[in-house]
């Protein structure tokens, strides 16, 4: 049995200094699933800070190991389950390559579609928890009102509304029709609207800015040291998106920026996720008006999967960041070993350095800010 | 190109260009597990990032019968990506990058708890996903799990206790 942790004790270590050590989760609102923060206190003032993970370690490598490559496909969506759709497709794209199966066009766009939407969705819900960690509840409202437009939409083509399983390798599993095209129309000029109420709403507000703006600063040396990627990446200046950098899909055929911002700050990662957003429906836009008919499968799939023997390294742009997979096969039915490259990991393991100096009161602005899923941190 | 810098380095025993078209990597390194820091700083210095890092259980693999380790190092200014294999083997135990890479901290970690794979020179090794007084390193191919507590609790009878109370029975 484990024995169970006081949530406070004091350290008694100088005369004059009365320092603390406060648990911050596992079981706390705004650590958003269970992270468990050991902040070493002074006062209010955080001296260090340890991160403890592993509360929702599922064992989806262990998994991987155990059974063939099709079957590990629902594990997939599950390790994040916010931008699900991200990961799985992700992953039939690591097979498809290392398999060399070839995807019909209009599979590639129907991805590009409901992969877009999917980060939209992840988006906007970050952007209402975390408006609600610091004390707004009405943002909360909006950005949940789009993003079950959202579900709804890709609830009407998968199936399901978090975990899609949608990707099959060589395509996806079912076709989108005229009535998803015209909702997804529909939403996309709706969304560009809401998008500029959701600006009016939260980044003008001035105890938004005053709670976001230089707090929980991670500069570029700091990122690129540690190697974050993703919004917190970009928003210390960085431009690097792996759609840009190393298309995979049918990326490079498509127009898009990507945002940054200079400061590296909670405000600047903010920023740099509403454009996403902007940039998302472009997407969206884009392939919807390009996308051709055809099949959605590949005529040819081979009945077993199994990838040439040796390495195998494959990457996306998930919401959070550099998302890949790396497998390495020996040939046969099962993966010798498949690692997930999460980016919310690596995110999480610069909190030692960002988190001490700053007020407790701003860890919850600064944890929040980098978009943190516990389950795919654990996995 | 990095793989002619690489194998002046001691240490470095093979480099091979791979075809990034199946692959994913640009190319790929053997090297000692004592030289890792040493190549660690010159991809650093080069100006790659690290990735990722993982570790294989090859000791039931023909040939192998070892651990390794795998770093990954990528670039951003061009498409270039980078895997360097490091063979372990008793005597030779795998040493820490962290002190380069401040990211590999936790990859390392994850490592050692995963793969029971110890890290010399590691600042805090402990383990990272499961429990602390957790027994075992369950991504090793020969693991078995030994939280009999689990079962009790889920009411689940083990394969072995039937098997013992059978031969009680008897």
């Amino acid at each position: 049995m484990t024995t169970a942790t006081p949530t406070m004790e004091l350290v008694p270590e100088d005369e004059d200094r009365e320092t603390y050590i406060l648990n911050m989760g596992p079981q706390h609102p705004s650590t958003h699933g269970v992270l468990r923060l050991r902040l070493h206190l002074e006062g209010e003032r955080i001296l260090e800070c340890d991160p403890v993970i592993g509360y929702a370690h599922r064992a989806h490598e262990k998994m991987a190991e155990n059974r063939d490559y099709l079957q590990f496909l629902p594990n997939t969506s599950r390790l994040d389950y916010l931008s699900g759709m991200i990961y799985n497709l992700g992953y039939c794209q690591a097979i498809e390559k290392a398999m060399q199966i070839e995807v019909p066009e209009r599979a590639e766009y129907i991805r590009i579609v409901v992969g877009e939407l999917n980060r939209i969705s992840s988006h906007l819900l970050w952007m209402g928890t975390y408006l609600l960690d610091l004390g707004g509840i009405t943002p909360f409202l909006y950005g949940f009102d789009d993003r079950e437009k959202i579900l709804d939409l890709l609830d009407y083509v998968t199936g399901s509304r978090l975990t899609y399983s949608y990707g099959r390798f060589g395509g996806v599993t079912m076709d989108v029709d005229e009535v998803f095209l015209r909702n997804v129309a529909d939403f996309c000029d709706h969304f560009r609207g809401r998008l500029e109420e959701i600006h009016k709403l939260v980044t003008g507000n001035v105890i938004f800015r005053h709670r976001t703006r230089g707090v929980g600063v991670m500069g570029a040396d700091l990122g690129l040291s540690y190697g974050v990627t993703g919004p917190c990446l970009r928003a210390a200046g960085v431009a690097r998106d792996v759609r840009k950098d190393e298309p995979y899909g049918i990326y490079d055929r498509f127009e898009f920026e990507v945002p940054t911002e200079v400061e590296g700050d909670c405000f600047g990662r903010h920023m740099v996720r509403m454009s996403e957003m902007e940039q998302s429906i472009g997407l969206v836009e884009q392939a919807m008006r390009d996308i051709p008919d055809g099949p959605i499968m590949a005529a040819k799939v081979p009945k077993r999967i199994r990838p040439p023997a040796g390495d195998h390294y494959f990457a996306v742009e998930s919401a959070r960041g550099h998302f890949g997979i790396y497998i390495h096969s020996d040939g046969s039915d099962v993966p010798l070993r498949l690692k997930l490259r999460t980016p919310s990991f690596v995110s999480v393991s610069t909190m030692p350095v960002v988190l001490p100096g700053t007020l407790l009161a701003d860890t919850v602005a600064i944890l929040g800010s980098i978009d943190i899923i516990i389950s795919e941190i654990d996995r | 190109m990095i793989g002619e810098e690489l194998i002046r380095l001691a240490g470095v025993s093979a480099s091979s260009e791979q075809d990034y078209a199946t692959r994913g990597y640009h190319g790929e390194h053997e090297a000692a597990p004592e030289a890792m820091p040493e190549v660690a700083a010159l991809f650093r210095d080069a100006g790659y990032h690290l990735e990722n890092l993982t570790c294989l259980d090859q000791r039931a693999v023909e040939e192998m019968g070892h651990f390794s380790i795998v770093y990954q190092f990528g670039r951003y200014d061009e498409l270039d990506r980078q895997v360097v294999r490091a063979k372990l083997t008793d005597d030779r135990p795998a040493t820490s990058i962290a002190n380069v890479f401040p990211g590999a901290d936790w990859y390392e970690r994850e490592v050692f708890d995963m793969h029971g794979v110890g890290v010399e020179g590691h600042p805090d090794l402990k383990r990272i996903l499961m429990p602390l007084d957790y027994v075992g390193h369950p991504l090793r191919k020969d693991f078995v799990d030994q939280d009999t507590l689990r079962y009790q609790l889920s009411g689940v009878v083990l394969e072995e206790e039937v098997e013992e109370e059978a031969a009680g029975d008897e």
